[in-house]
């Protein structure tokens, strides 16, 4: 599936080195990454993060400090040798959370805007607007006034106006937020069928995880001005590299103690992913142990502090028979603690818990399973879902690969 | 159960639902709303029932014999068309820069833009008729102080400047009218989402093309208001005519209106203009409002963004600097200097000369002449009262309009703000043809009532446009904690309207210190304003003039100070 690790030529956008501040706010702390041809990059990240700063820097809305950044093979901006090209001449399309569609014009004015800055012949920007109206199904609403338009609407004429030109980079600055959710998933399926058909490069800025693991064939998450972590959706999905990730994906962080490290984690619930994990013994803050797979690729030593990340959905739920008096029985050698519900909220074919385990408090989701506030619980968690990552930040061989290939 | 007993044991509710008209909600809005439309109407059908009466041998008759020897006058045409020439000369000119201050100021990095932002608007707060006096003593042919300037220093004459022109009265209305476009302008420059400019740039629009066919366009609306305001402002503007158009005998309406009711008056010939010229104001008015029910373009975007601001490059830094320099120096600066020059002179030769330098003027005029003190107390007085007066006004007419039957709220609404465009002289004339005969004649009260007709609605559009970001459910939940209707109004609307309230008094205040197109009509013997005193003194000494300017001056920049200080702590609280 992935794609050969070398320093391809394929690379369309190439980012070196951007730096950009705001007074004393440092919005981009020397970003570097590279965007495959016709693929999608999701720049993923809390508000904040640097990642519209650094979308505005391609798009020549914003011109850095520092930094090279290359587009299609040409320099459109480079600190050493003053080169910053305007806006217009760096040949993109860009959608908007606010779609800013122009009020004065109408659907076709609107879209035809590229080409008519271009001095396209009007019988052909006619006929263009027609075909891309068409494609992002406005067919029959090329004459409107662009006010008319509902939310969804007027996000596809932002889209239309983007593609009518043909351009080989297309930027997305959250461009799916502002639309309801069902909407938000219909237009997101659109995108993929358009980029397929017209097969340009897209860099999609996003706060929205599910957004970006769907969108984009790469995923870089951005914090304070810096790459947190870069990588298929699906790794860093499944394995965080950095608590700040494991925080941002909404995992639960404890802090805890490591105890041993070894191969084969000694509790019944023990799963191996993969022969090279390496797993290790924790004590969390109250005194109970947990085992877990180290997340990173230098392994903690015994002593070391380290961060305890558990996904909701991974945590089981029982009630531990408390008739025998000493609940930790209800674990029955299974990796995991005991804990108190707090509180409870229904969530349909789920429910969501808060736990109260010594020492901090815990969400987990969990089919409906009729557990009550007040009651003790026992929480059971496989060791491979239960990531333990150092504060400082070390990133495993793979993704070390991944940066390289991706920038 | 428990209501059922409590409505039982209290009778009076049951008779309050009764008649949920006589509830105070309802009722002391509705006199505000009164008042304000018999304060339009009055002068208005006084003005029309005498355009039409003509006295003969056997007492009134109606006639149309008014009209048609105004329309068949030519110096009607004449004073219409040189009206015509300064107020679409004014108004191309306030627009070109009210637009172009607005957005170097609210879209650039210019040097000292924050400054500038404030003193764009500082000659709003002065006195067109003081400006025009300034500008005699700056431009006025062969002796003003610009010209000696040049001539003297760079040996250059300027003789061609002259500022007792229909050129001299473009220049000096486009001074005042500017800040008028200005404020139209910047608000929805500032909020115009940066992501309509962003996208045009990116998909291919240069800059200069991005302004021509993205931020003008969205803006035209609040430059299309701006215009239509200072086209009919300036049009019905007494002032800036009588100081540099009436010497040369150029003809405008407003002047041609009041020359017809000085001896031998002529009431009947300033009616008729006078309704003629109200016809014109309304149908402007009406006009200006359907357009912008039309186009009104929502511009703004939910999300909070950093407005972009455009990184000027050092021409364009020389260029905006220019502009705002010769902007300031020639509404504030320069007038200012000139005025205080001249006060300070006991000659005035069109040089400054520190032989000449003298205090007396100030001491004749603060303690020598007693028109002028009179002049100065009766302006005071006009001024807190009137503008007291007319914020309680516009309080009850904002609720009614905002909170009150939403049946009538349209036309009353479109009904109050008539007399915005309405020339001063023209509703003094009003006033005059309505008071003429009764006990309010030459009494300051009939000077009043004229003020706040002609200016409530402005502060009723300053207090409205609060009104609206007020949620009604602030009250709402006053009343459902039980505070009565009053109590609301005392405890929870004023203290939140309060920021509108302190920026409409100190408006009618600022533009009741200076008001001479009603008050030139109405006042008598004893009742004279600042302004008024102005005139009458024009034709004896410049010192003097200048001087009493200055006392003016000072209180206008005053209650400037004072609106800046107010708004920075209520910004802070």
């Amino acid at each position: 599936m992935e794609p050969p690790v070398s320093p391809s030529p394929s690379h369309f956008v190439r980012i070196e080195g951007l730096k950009k501040r705001f007074g004393d706010f440092v919005a981009l702390n020397g970003v570097s990454f590279d965007v495959d041809d016709g693929s999608t990059l999701a720049l993923l990240g809390p508000s904040g993060c640097g990642k519209t700063t650094m979308l505005r820097c391609i798009a020549g809305l914003e011109t850095a400090e520092e930094g090279y950044i290359e587009i299609g093979g040409k320099v459109v901006f480079d600190s050493s040798s003053r080169v910053n090209l305007m806006p217009e001449q760096r040949e993109l399309g860009i959608v908007f959370q606010s779609y800013a569609v122009w009020p004065h014009m109408t659907v076709a004015e609107n879209v035809g805007f590229p080409l008519k800055v271009r001095r396209t012949p009007k019988a052909e920007i006619r006929e263009r607007v027609t075909r891309i109206l068409k494609l992002v199904g406005l067919g029959d609403w090329y004459d409107r006034p662009a006010t008319q338009l509902s939310g969804g609407q007027q996000q596809r004429v932002a889209l239309a106006r983007a593609l009518v030109h043909e351009p080989r980079l297309v930027l997305f600055d959250e461009a799916l937020s502002n639309l309801d959710a069902q909407l938000r998933e219909q237009m997101r399926m659109e995108l993929k069928i358009l980029q397929d058909r017209l097969n340009f490069t897209a860099i999609y800025v996003t706060h929205d995880q599910a957004e970006a693991f769907a969108l984009a064939e790469h995923v870089v998450v951005m914090n304070r001005g810096h790459i947190e972590t870069v990588g298929l959706p699906r790794d860093v999905f499944h394995r965080p590299q950095t608590p700040f990730v494991a925080r941002f994906l909404g995992l639960n962080v404890h802090s805890g103690t490591v105890l041993s490290v070894g191969r084969v984690p000694d509790v019944a619930n023990h799963e191996p992913l993969d022969a090279d994990d390496v797993y290790a013994q924790v004590r969390l803050p109250d005194g109970e142990t947990l085992w877990g797979r180290i997340g990173q690729d230098s392994p903690p030593r015994p002593g070391d502090d380290v961060l305890v990340c558990l996904r909701r959905e991974h945590l089981g739920l029982s009630a531990p028979s408390v008739s025998g008096g000493i609940a930790t029985q209800a674990l029955a050698g299974r990796n995991g603690f005991i804990g108190t519900i707090r509180a409870s909220s229904f969530l349909g074919l789920t429910e969501e818990y808060v736990i109260d385990v010594s020492g901090g408090e815990l969400r987990a989701i969990q089919p409906v399973s009729g557990l009550d506030a007040g009651d003790p619980v026992a929480v059971t968690v496989r060791p491979c879902d239960c990531i333990i990552l150092s504060e400082h930040r070390t990133l495993k061989a793979t993704q070390r690969a991944d940066l390289k290939k991706a920038g | 159960m428990a209501t059922d007993a409590m409505a039982h044991s209290d009778p009076s509710g049951r008779t309050a639902r009764r008649s949920r008209f006589w509830r105070p909600q309802v009722i002391v809005p509705l006199v505000g709303v009164v008042i304000g439309i018999l304060l339009i109407i009055g002068p208005f059908l006084a003005t029309l029932i005498r355009s039409v009466l003509v006295w003969g041998e056997e007492g009134a008759a109606v006639s149309a014999a008014n009209f048609t020897s105004l329309l068949s006058d030519p110096h009607f045409y004449q004073a219409i068309g040189n009206t015509l020439i300064c107020s679409t000369g004014a108004m191309v000119l306030s627009c070109l820069l009210g637009f172009s201050l607005a957005w170097v100021v609210s879209r650039t990095d210019m040097p000292g833009r924050g400054w500038f932002e404030i003193a764009n608007l500082i000659p709003f707060f002065l006195s067109p008729y003081v400006g025009a006096i300034a500008w005699t003593y700056l431009c006025a042919p062969n002796s003003g102080l610009i010209q000696n300037f040049f001539s003297d220093t760079f040996g250059i004459s300027l003789a061609f400047l002259d500022i007792y022109s229909l050129g001299g009265a473009i220049w000096v209305l486009t001074l005042f009218y500017t800040p008028y476009v200005y404020l139209f302008v910047i608000a929805p420059l500032r909020r115009m989402d940066a992501a309509l400019e962003d996208a045009a740039r990116v998909h291919g629009a240069s800059f200069g093309y991005t302004m021509r066919h993205i931020v003008i366009p969205l803006v035209m609306p609040a430059i299309l208001s701006g215009a239509l305001i200072v086209f009919v402002t300036s049009a019905g503007l007494f002032d800036i005519p009588l100081a540099l158009l009436s010497p040369r005998g150029i003809r405008t309406m407003p002047t041609e209106i009041y020359s017809a009711v000085q001896y031998p008056a002529d009431f009947g010939r300033a009616a008729a203009f006078g309704v003629l010229a109200m016809i014109v104001t309304v149908i402007f008015t009406l006009m200006q409002r359907r357009y912008l029910g039309r186009r009104n373009y929502d511009i703004v975007s939910g999300k909070g963004y950093r407005p972009r601001v455009i990184q000027l490059r050092p021409a364009g830094r020389v260029a905006a600097l220019t502009l705002e320099i010769v902007y300031i120096g020639s509404g504030v600066v320069l007038p200012i200097i000139a005025l205080l020059m001249v006060s300070f002179s006991s000659i005035w030769t069109g040089r400054f000369n520190s032989n000449f330098l003298t205090m007396e003027n100030y001491n004749y005029v603060l303690f020598g002449y007693d028109l002028t003190q009179r002049a100065i107390v009766n302006s005071i007085q006009l001024a807190l009262v009137g503008a007291t007066v007319g914020v309680v006004l516009a309080v009850l007419q904002g609720y009614f309009l905002n909170r009150g039957p939403a049946r009538w709220r349209a036309w009353i609404d479109a009904a109050l703000s008539l007399p915005l465009g309405i020339p001063g002289i023209i509703l003094g004339l009003g006033f005059l043809i309505l008071a003429i005969r009764t006990p309010l004649y030459s009494t300051l009260a009939i000077v009043l009532i004229a003020y706040v007709a002609r200016f409530f609605p402005f502060a009723t559009r300053t207090v409205s446009s609060m009104f609206l970001a007020i949620n009604p459910e602030l009250e709402q939940s006053a009343r459902s904690s039980g505070a009565s209707w009053g109590q609301t109004m005392r405890l929870v609307l004023l203290p939140l309207l309060k920021p509108s309230l302190v920026a409409a008094w100190l408006m009618l205040f600022v533009i009741f210190i200076r008001e001479l197109g009603a008050t030139i009509l109405l006042y008598a013997q004893g009742t004279e304003t600042i302004s008024v005193a102005l005139v009458l003194l024009s034709e004896r000494s410049f010192g003097y003039v200048a001087a009493l300017a200055v006392i003016q001056l000072c209180l206008l920049l005053g209650a400037f100070v004072v609106f800046r200080l107010s708004r920075a702590s209520l910004a802070q609280s």
